[in-house]
């Protein structure tokens, strides 16, 4: 009997010798570090070769939210203050003619539970600040003086379903759920819609609902309404079927309620926006994740009609993703290489086209980007809003960091930037989803009067 | 001995000369519990084999599960064996290469189940496939390497 745990012992060696091997394959997918993010940004971004975890990198900003008197920081020349705060995860923004601000309001819905990781997913999310209730309703802000605080704050449109997206067409207000479009009578100068909505078309939502933002915006000539439609998953592990009209931009007929796909091949085109100068729509997209710190960049595009983009099959043109199967050659021949980078990972959830004045003249005619954050890279990138500056309707130099300090010095997120917009005097508007607040950056000088 | 009499019970077991070998310290916990993973792991392989054929993805989300079952079951079978030595309860012999063999499956099964929370294809062909398809081997050769303690030492027995 004595001599059994002799026996024992070297097993209980090998065993242990085992799960260091284990631990140690674990690490090596976690120690593995992005390179600079400059070199992903604009036209030719270097796309390093694909890697597959055992372990995809986590690296999530605590979100930690703004102390008094804290505010992002922004480079000389502009100044910024919180219009409003004490918001309810604050996503996208919306200026009505009359300079009124619409804050929409919004979580997705609950996310189901199909594999373990699922749950490790939540709990990171919870982490990061994420799983706020939703609050699914839009709130109005009023700056009557225009001081930069408004003096009235109303409910107003309650009881939505994860809206994200907002339009106005004439006297329609149009509100983009996660599963519909709904239309609203609106008159200028309100601050509270009861009126019951109706609904223009269906738009793809649960049970999954991965990616569940829809944004929204109107052709110019207010016939149109063009939806961005995120992708049911990362890369197509609910099922191809599950992906049916999603990854899109979607044309709806606005007196029908009739739509086409406009362009495809956006796994989550977050933000649209008409560029001033050649009238052509654009969309800031977020890409893949888990295939290397630096794959695949996040992007900034002009939407081609008919035009498709890649995924889930390929990304930037005719890089295949062996995660798909069966692939489709046919439509990765075809795909167009987006027009310009934002690096990887940034997660880019709003864009604004700048054509006015209030802020200095270098930023007129370009692009703002609210970017989001990285969960799944070291170090972090976006965490900022940057700016893209145009010139003959494209592209023409690299992004400026514009409104940065959301994360304090030990990386933990005090705000994280989604949805923008531009509010009837000029000034940048910004919702900031962790910090609940939205800040307005205008121009340097202190005595400017608001027009 | 007479205690030990109700734990699996005589009846299922009938030799023409059952004597019990287990100890007057009680049966192994552990073994009761490893045969669980082997077969969650070798449903895992099943369930791997009908994705590779069909890509429903529906048959991948059963096989993490079916992994992630039998790691949790191994983990409890491997906190039995430990308490089992702590506390002096026989332990069968050969038990090196049956516990080697029954490390390498969980470890193996531990790396799949890390490949099989990968997104798309690649969760399951080639690798997931090929660890799952790796682990049914070892559960066969631990099969043939060793049967159950009741059938080899006639546990419950009367004495």
């Amino acid at each position: 009997m004595m001599h059994i745990p002799n026996i024992a012992r070297p097993a209980k060696r090998s065993l242990s010798i085992l799960f260091v091997a284990v631990a140690g394959l674990g690490l090596a997918g976690c120690d593995d570090s992005g390179g600079d993010p400059k070199m992903q940004i604009g036209a030719n971004p270097e796309l390093p070769k694909l890697q597959q975890y055992l372990i995809p990198p986590i690296r999530i900003a605590k979100a930690v939210g703004w102390g008094k008197d804290e505010t992002p920081t922004v480079p000389q020349g502009l100044q910024i203050h919180a219009l409003a705060t004490g918001f309810q995860h604050p996503r996208s923004l919306y200026v009505l003619p009359n300079g009124d601000v619409l804050v929409v309001e919004s979580n997705g819905p609950k996310a189901p539970i199909f594999r373990p990781k699922d749950v490790i997913t939540g709990w990171v999310q919870w982490f990061a600040g994420a799983k706020a209730k939703d609050a699914n309703r839009i709130t109005l802000l009023r700056d009557t003086n225009g001081d930069g605080i408004p003096e009235v704050r109303s409910v107003f449109l309650d009881n939505l379903n994860s809206p994200f997206g907002v339009a106005l067409v004439g006297h329609d207000l149009y509100v983009a759920n996660t599963d519909g479009i709904v239309r609203y009578p609106y008159q200028e100068g309100q601050t509270s819609i009861t009126a019951p909505g109706t609904k223009l078309t269906d738009l793809p939502g649960g049970p999954i609902d991965h990616h569940w933002t829809k944004t929204l915006i109107a052709s110019p000539d207010g016939s149109k309404l063009y939806v961005g439609v995120g992708s049911n998953s990362n890369i197509t592990e609910n099922g191809i079927q599950a992906e049916y009209e999603r990854a899109a931009v979607w044309e709806v007929d606005r007196a029908s309620g009739a739509h086409r796909i406009f362009a495809s091949g956006l796994r989550n085109p977050t933000g649209l926006a008409w560029e001033p100068e050649s009238h052509k729509l654009w969309a800031v997209v977020n890409e893949r994740d888990e295939i290397g710190p630096d794959l695949v960049p996040d992007y900034l595009t002009s939407v081609r009609d008919g035009g498709f983009y890649g995924w889930p099959y390929s990304y930037y043109g005719q890089h295949l993703d062996p995660r798909v199967e069966p692939q489709r050659p046919d439509l990765v021949a075809k795909a167009i290489v987006p027009d310009y980078a934002l690096s990887s990972h940034v997660a880019p959830l709003g864009v604004a086209m700048y054509n006015d004045t209030e802020l200095p003249a270098n930023y007129r005619g370009g692009a703002f980007v609210g970017e989001h954050g990285s969960w799944d890279r070291t170090p972090l990138n976006g965490y900022k809003v940057v700016f893209v500056p145009f010139s003959g309707g494209q592209p023409s130099g690299p992004a400026q960091d514009v409104v940065t300090g959301f994360l304090d010095a030990n990386n933990h997120a005090r705000g994280r930037p989604v949805g923008l917009a531009v509010d009837r005097t000029g000034g940048l508007l910004i919702a900031d989803d962790v910090g609940d607040t939205v800040w307005r950056v205008s121009s340097g000088s202190p005595s400017k009067p608001a027009s | 001995m007479q205690r030990h009499t109700g734990i699996t019970g005589t009846t299922f077991i009938s030799y023409a000369n059952p004597t019990s070998t287990a100890t007057p310290r009680g049966q192994p916990i552990h073994e009761m519990l490893t045969p669980f993973a082997a077969a969650y792991f070798t449903g895992a392989f099943v369930t791997d084999l009908a994705y590779w054929q069909t890509a429903d993805v529906l048959w991948e989300r059963f096989s993490i599960w079916l992994i992630v079952a039998g790691l949790v079951m191994a983990g409890l079978a491997i906190v039995a064996g430990v308490f089992d030595l702590a506390s002096g309860r026989q332990i069968n012999k050969p038990i090196l290469p049956r516990a080697l063999c029954y490390a390498l499956a969980v470890l193996l099964s531990l790396i799949n189940a890390f490949v099989h929370s990968r997104d798309g294809y690649t969760a399951v062909v080639p690798t997931g496939l090929t660890l799952s398809g790796l682990v049914v081997v070892i559960v066969l050769l631990m099969g043939l390497m060793g049967s159950t303690s009741a059938y080899r030492h006639h546990t419950g027995a009367d004495t």
